[in-house]
């Protein structure tokens, strides 16, 4: 852990010097962790367990490490860097969550139009708005969002069109997103080999899944573009002042469930689903969130189509007092299969309380609790119980500096 | 004969449900005589942690007006309002020199890169013009003769026309007058949300 620290902090220091000119924004940040966990070890150290850390890490723990990276490039374009470090578990610690280009025109007549190239998340959540797609709610993400953050990113180009109808006189803004993208052809392999987490682990670009050699995700790779066809999204927005967004998206990666990678010959999973969520803010801090994701994911191998529909919502209260945040979710999960003697059912619900103090621009303490109770007929085949209770703490004291952080 | 000296003339603007209303826009213009311009001014419109201050900004046709960017942050100001349509880009420590409305009209300000940021700039071709006070009243000195005073707010739902009023200010040094919404104000924006977060 010490060693990982250090490694990884000498790390994200030389690539800040690096970058770092006059005109560029930047934020570094080191999120360290206490940690009490009765949990199953996690799907990174080929277990099952549902939170990000098991009964195992229970001590002090690497929470992120993480540098960002903003440069203007001209008067219209931004090229924007995410790295960081969550602990030594895939092939390098230092990896990229997201780097994109981002073209971005002045408004016009009223619409604003936005252009996205690279590695970023799809417009899917309405929780992980703070920077580092972190959640300034909870440390730990509902169950819809941490499956994002674990295998799900575009690898492409997404537009986006706002009419900015608050600007002109009417109570609502309205857009439409659509992203092409590629490389996500094992997005979903977590679904059915492992099921939902709630983890604030992101799976860096490129990055793997597990351990190789360790079942049941082997190390996968997420990333990994096997069929050759694009996959995309179709997704709307409406706003009520800064008051309520709603979103609603169409997922599908387009895989060819029967095409198998010609050198490590996995299978693409056919990874489709459908999100949508409300979240709502008020006076005085208090912010509302639901959101609802369902879909499915399918592989082919040869004569056998396997098949695993999945869903789950949350619902989340916050209030803001002064620098303090107090919130609690409530997450529902679950996955099916199609076919008897196929693994991979889990159902479970998971409570999260949280409190957040944000001392000055630079500290912030968190204090969260989680409980998950799920069956799962995964680890029923590992020769774990059929329903089980995982409880994690965590004690969060994350230290930030950067450009604009005074 | 009149004589020569003004009057007081206080507007009160009100809520439907009677309470006082700060920050409305109340303007006036003579309805008989030459029309008379307030005079241009050079005015002050900055950018604080990621905000515009003030968040409404009267001034009279022909004004001037400055955007200095406070922030470490740089900005990129807009409109795309009919009253005045540009675009400035505001990087740290780089002054721009200031933008001249000659338009009246609505003028509504954003920022390309902080989508959240959002102000008003009111240009206004009217004899007297400001803001209501904490108490929701605003005065004028004025000459005796008849006035039409109108009220502007930027979540107005109620129709500017129909809130208008016409009164005369006669002998008295002091005239009076309340308007009253009819419609409640949209929702103000939430000023307590950290800038960090995803608008």
């Amino acid at each position: 852990m010490a060693r990982c620290l250090h490694r990884s902090t000498l790390l994200l220091l030389l690539l800040a010097a690096s970058a770092i000119s006059r005109a560029t924004d930047w934020e570094l940040s080191l999120d360290t962790r206490l940690v009490a966990s009765d949990a199953y070890p996690s799907f990174m150290d080929g277990g099952l367990g549902t939170v990000r850390f098991g009964s195992d890490d229970s001590g002090i723990k690497l929470g992120r490490a993480r540098l960002a990276v903003t440069q203007p490039l001209g008067q219209l374009f931004s090229a924007h860097l995410d790295a960081s470090v969550f602990d030594d578990k895939d092939r390098s610690a230092l990896g990229v969550t997201e780097a994109y280009l981002l073209f971005r025109p002045y408004p016009r007549a009223g619409y604003r139009f936005r252009l996205k190239a690279g590695g970023f998340y799809p417009p899917v959540s309405l929780e992980n708005r703070s920077s580092g797609w972190e959640s300034p709610y909870t440390l730990s993400y509902s169950a819809i969002n941490s499956w994002l953050a674990v295998e799900v990113r575009t690898l492409g180009v997404e537009g986006t069109l706002d009419w900015l109808g608050s600007r002109t006189g009417h109570a609502f803004d309205l857009g439409i997103t659509g992203g092409v993208f590629g490389w996500n052809d094992r997005a979903g392999v977590m679904i059915a080999t492992s099921g939902f987490v709630l983890t604030d682990r992101q799976t860096p670009l490129f990055g793997r899944l597990g351990q190789p050699g360790v079942p049941p995700l082997n190390g996968a790779e997420p990333f990994m573009e096997i069929d050759h066809r694009a996959g995309a999204y179709l997704g709307v927005e409406a706003r009520y002042f800064d008051r309520a967004v709603l979103r609603v998206l169409r997922y599908d990666n387009r895989g060819d469930p029967s095409a198998p990678d010609t050198v490590s010959h996995v299978l693409t999973w056919e990874t489709r689903f459908t999100s949508a969520g409300l979240r709502i803010e008020a006076e005085h801090g208090w912010t509302a969130i639901v959101q609802w994701l369902g879909g499915d994911t399918t592989i082919a191998p040869p004569s056998l189509t396997l098949n695993w529909p999945f869903q789950s919502t949350f619902g989340l209260l916050s209030k803001r007092f002064g620098r303090s945040t107090l919130s609690a979710r409530y997450d529902r999960f679950a996955v099916q299969t199609n076919a008897p003697g196929v693994y991979g059912a889990q159902d479970g619900h998971a409570w999260t309380a949280a409190y957040m103090f944000e001392a000055n621009a630079h500290w912030r303490f968190a204090l969260e609790w989680v409980r998950v109770t799920s069956s799962s007929e995964n680890r029923e085949e590992q020769g774990g119980p059929p329903l089980a209770n995982e409880t994690q703490w965590q004690l969060a004291i994350r230290y930030a500096l950067g450009s604009s952080i005074r | 004969m009149r004589p020569a000296c003004p009057a007081t003339l206080l507007v009160r603007v009100q809520t439907p449900d009677g309470h006082a209303l700060p920050g409305a826009v109340v303007t006036i213009r003579p309805l008989e005589g030459a029309a008379r311009h307030a005079a241009p001014v050079h005015a002050l419109m900055d950018q604080v942690n990621r905000s515009f201050a003030p968040d409404v900004l009267v001034i009279p046709v022909g004004s001037t007006v400055e955007f200095p960017n406070s922030d470490s942050v740089s900005h990129q100001i807009y409109s795309f309002s009919p009253a005045k349509r540009f675009q400035l880009p505001l990087y740290r420590g780089k002054p721009y020199p200031p933008t001249h409305f000659d338009q009246p009209g609505v003028v509504t300000l954003g920022c390309n890169i902080h989508d959240e940021m959002l102000a008003y700039l009111l240009v206004t071709d009217a004899s007297w013009y400001g803001r209501t006070n904490e108490a929701g009243s605003w005065s004028a000195e004025v000459p005796h003769g008849r006035y039409r005073v109108e009220l502007w707010h930027p979540r107005l739902r109620d129709n500017e026309a129909e809130l208008g009023r016409e009164l005369t200010v006669g002998d008295a040094d002091r005239a009076e007058l309340t308007l009253r919404l009819s419609r409640p104000l949209q929702p103000a924006p939430l000023t307590d949300r950290p800038h960090s977060w995803d608008y």
